[in-house]
């Protein structure tokens, strides 16, 4: 019996906003918090997937394509769909629950997040995690 | 003719097995508590450190086991089996459908899935991965 909704999982929001969209664990709470008395954890994810880039693409529009929109959420275990791939971008220092509490701290850890996932995502690792969820 | 025969009897088992566990052992019965448990590692994990300190040897890791119902919808089974596949726990299709598992329980309702937290004094865990 193995614990698997660790930091660094990818897995898929199931509901609100973000429904469909795939994130990666950042850090999670097992039993919950005084606030939060569940299992949450907190998840950056992808609010807008890169476009697909063709190589006809000029160098412009192959940076245009490749941008990428993110968010940091708190997210209930149970509207999450854990999956069995694993996204290896060390966002720890940069999203934190702290980030979360005002509006500029929010922003300003979405769009260190945002740049960390566009460098991974230009290496063409973790195809999988950039790609829309078809449904 | 033989092939049938060994299904019943090993059927009979299963439900034997399964009326010892909800006699000595923990289980949750239902789908949100299933993936409750297959989420959650904590219980497990204390259990094994108490085992450990008990008996000062490694006696193995205390396993869960889901069951699942045959008439369970294929969407709400594909998603138990893959949790289940992430927690490495295993999985047992059972030879009924909802209504009979209810019953194997020995319970007045309808039980599509359960999960088999701490097997108590049965022996369900360990033989069932065999026949599987």
């Amino acid at each position: 019996m193995v614990k698997f909704l660790k930091p660094n999982k990818a897995v898929i929001i199931l509901q609100g906003r973000y429904a469909g969209r795939k994130a990666v664990i950042v850090k999670s709470f097992d039993d919950g918090t005084r606030d939060r008395a569940y299992g949450h954890c907190l998840v950056a994810g992808i609010k807008k997937y890169p476009s697909k880039v063709i190589k006809k693409d000029s160098a412009k529009k192959t940076a245009k394509k490749s941008r990428v929109k993110c968010f940091i959420k708190l997210v209930n275990y149970q509207h999450l769909m854990p999956t069995r791939y694993t996204l290896d971008v060390d966002l720890k220092d940069v999203v934190t629950v702290d980030a979360l509490q005002s509006k500029e701290k929010k922003v300003g850890a979405a769009k260190e997040t945002k740049a960390r996932f566009e460098e991974r995502f230009k290496t063409g690792k973790n195809r999988w995690f950039f790609t829309k969820l078809r449904f | 003719m033989v092939a049938a025969k060994k299904t019943k009897k090993t059927h009979e088992s299963i439900n034997n097995r399964l009326a010892l566990v909800m006699k000595s052992g923990r289980y949750t019965l239902g789908y949100k508590t299933v993936l409750k448990s297959l989420r959650n590692s904590k219980d497990l994990e204390e259990m094994n450190l108490l085992l450990v300190f008990k008996s000062k040897t490694l006696i193995g890791e205390v396993r869960k086991l889901v069951i699942i119902a045959n008439n369970c919808p294929p969407l709400r089974k594909s998603e138990i089996e893959y949790y289940a596949m992430l927690a490495k726990v295993g999985v047992h299709h059972y030879n009924g459908n909802n209504v009979d598992l209810g019953t194997a329980c020995g319970k007045y309702f309808r039980v599509c899935c359960l999960s088999i937290i701490d097997p108590g004094d049965s022996d369900i865990i360990k033989s069932m991965p065999s026949d599987h």
